[in-house]
């Protein structure tokens, strides 16, 4: 074969190649431009969608209170709400994967009933509060802990009261504290006499809204090498304002269990237990932020802390869309909602497969 | 041009093709996508929610009464959106402009900016009735 041809051959087949990548690259790029149209109507259904999900209560009405029941049809809102997009603290709970009661996606998924709709939904505080140890100082009989503690929302400080609780060994005291700046340093002293695990909990309200309300916790080790994350001695799964307290390690012997909230704290008192979990009904506070529960508790010799949160928030739960190479359009819908009187941000985010 | 070097202009050509049509998609790569921008309908709709969202308590009323636009500013840069600025008139039953200073969390940006107006009654003795305007745009 001369040469030419082969040369022509090979820039032939150089041709074809570039003209088919150019075909299956245009149709990619151009596809979002090409279904404006298409994906106008898709928005607005999806909308509904997202409003559906916030606004329907689901069947059976109470399926975030029964534990052992996944729902027929889904829905988040509160059975008897009074106002738009109030959710049930329980149906929220259930989404957090870290509960022992939660339901999974695919169930939610086939409790939707739309096949070709897949769906993520995001539940968290409107605004962060960011906690940090910045120095230890060890003197003869006590050891004062030095922390920054930061009210703000996407880098932007917002100005708060702060309540927050301290925990250790047979010690629990609170503090209040107004943070005009978001920012504030504050001590924790201990004593050289305890040992073992330490708490602080921080709840943080607006200063303008009083619906506005965040929390933060930091556990930290006191007169002791170890420390551990949280769950490694009881797993905590509060639902329908009982809380178990299910123990990982059996050789634990529990304490105290409180519940706080910014204006309230209160004992829980057990109501049920045997050798491998103990239940403690959660009263209804009225103020409007999430109840934080702290159980402390001694393993062996050493005292511990374990702590949730109810609603069990912030949560993620449903399809990964942030992967770019989804084969989907996505889109997401920002709300405010309500739970137990107190204002989240919830992110609802929607897709399926291309038309 | 000798029979035997045709082929290599084609390989040449080819060559060209190529970098012809790749550099169209390293053009096109940097369009920008619609289904990243928040659209104006979208805007206006979470609009008129934080609004109702904030006068569930009757705290929107509360703070228009009492004079308080800070906390209004503050509250409603909270609850809106990162990246979305803000104007805010409140008017009261004849249209009459109440707040002398402006309520805003920075200036328009954008040129697409969108509205919700949004009414509200006072929650006290006194009955008073406020007409919101709240301008929105996304920050560009």
């Amino acid at each position: 074969m001369p040469a030419v041809s082969v040369d022509t051959f090979f820039a032939c087949s150089l041709m074809v190649i570039a003209v088919l990548a150019a075909m299956a690259g245009a149709s990619k790029l151009l596809y979002p431009y090409v279904n404006s149209a298409n994906g106008q109507n898709s928005g607005q259904r999806y909308e509904e969608i997202s409003r559906y999900l916030l606004l329907n209560i689901g069947k059976p009405t109470n399926w975030g209170q029964n534990s052992q029941e996944a729902p027929e049809t889904f829905g988040l809102a509160k059975s008897d709400f009074g106002v738009p997009y109030e959710l049930d603290v329980d149906k929220v709970t259930r989404l957090n994967a870290e509960n022992m009661y939660s339901v999974n996606y695919a169930e939610l998924y086939s409790s939707l009933k739309l096949s070709d709709v897949s769906f993520r939904l995001e539940i968290r505080p409107v605004f962060q509060v960011i906690i940090n140890l910045t120095a230890t100082f060890s003197f003869t009989n006590e050891t004062t802990y030095q922390f920054e503690i930061l009210t703000e929302k996407q880098g932007r400080a917002v100005r708060t009261k702060l309540t927050y609780y301290v925990f250790a060994e047979n010690y629990m005291d609170i503090f209040s504290l107004d943070m005009p700046l978001g920012r504030a340093n504050q001590n924790v002293t201990l004593s050289n006499s305890v040992h073992g695990h330490a708490l602080l909990t921080v709840l943080a309200r607006s200063s303008y809204d009083t619906r506005i309300v965040s929390f933060g916790v930091y556990a930290f080790s006191h007169n002791s090498a170890h420390q551990e994350s949280t769950d490694t001695f009881v797993k905590l799964s509060p639902l329908n304002h009982v809380l178990n307290a299910s123990f990982v390690n059996f050789e634990v012997n529990l304490s105290r269990v409180y519940a706080l909230t910014f204006d309230h704290y209160s004992r829980l008192a057990q109501i049920a237990g045997n050798n491998e979990s103990a239940l403690y009904e959660i009263p209804h506070f009225l103020d409007p932020s999430p109840t934080i529960l702290v159980l402390t508790g001694w393993n062996n010799s050493n005292f511990f802390t374990e702590w949730v949160a109810y609603p069990q928030v912030p949560l993620q739960i449903g399809a990964d869309f942030a992967n770019a190479a989804s084969l989907s359009n996505v889109f997401s819908y920002a709300y405010e909602v309500t739970v137990n009187w107190a204002i989240y941000d919830c992110t609802v985010l929607l897709g399926g497969p291309r038309d | 041009m000798k029979n035997a070097d045709r082929g290599q202009i084609r390989i040449i050509e080819a060559f060209l093709a190529v970098l012809v049509i790749f550099s169209a998609f390293a053009v096109s790569a940097n369009l920008p996508t619609p289904r990243a921008t928040i659209k104006r309908e979208r805007l206006a709709s979470i609009g008129l929610h934080v609004l109702m969202k904030l006068d569930e308590d009757g705290s929107l009323s509360k703070h228009i009464t009492n004079q308080n636009f800070t906390a209004l500013r503050e509250s409603l840069g909270l609850v809106l959106p990162a990246g979305v600025c803000f104007n805010l008139t409140v008017y009261d039953e004849q249209m009459r402009q109440i707040n002398a200073d402006v309520i805003s969390n920075g200036g328009f940006s954008s040129q697409d900016v969108v509205f919700a107006e949004y009414v509200c009654a006072s929650q006290n003795a006194t009955f008073h009735c406020y007409v919101i305007r709240l301008f929105l745009a996304v920050t560009t």
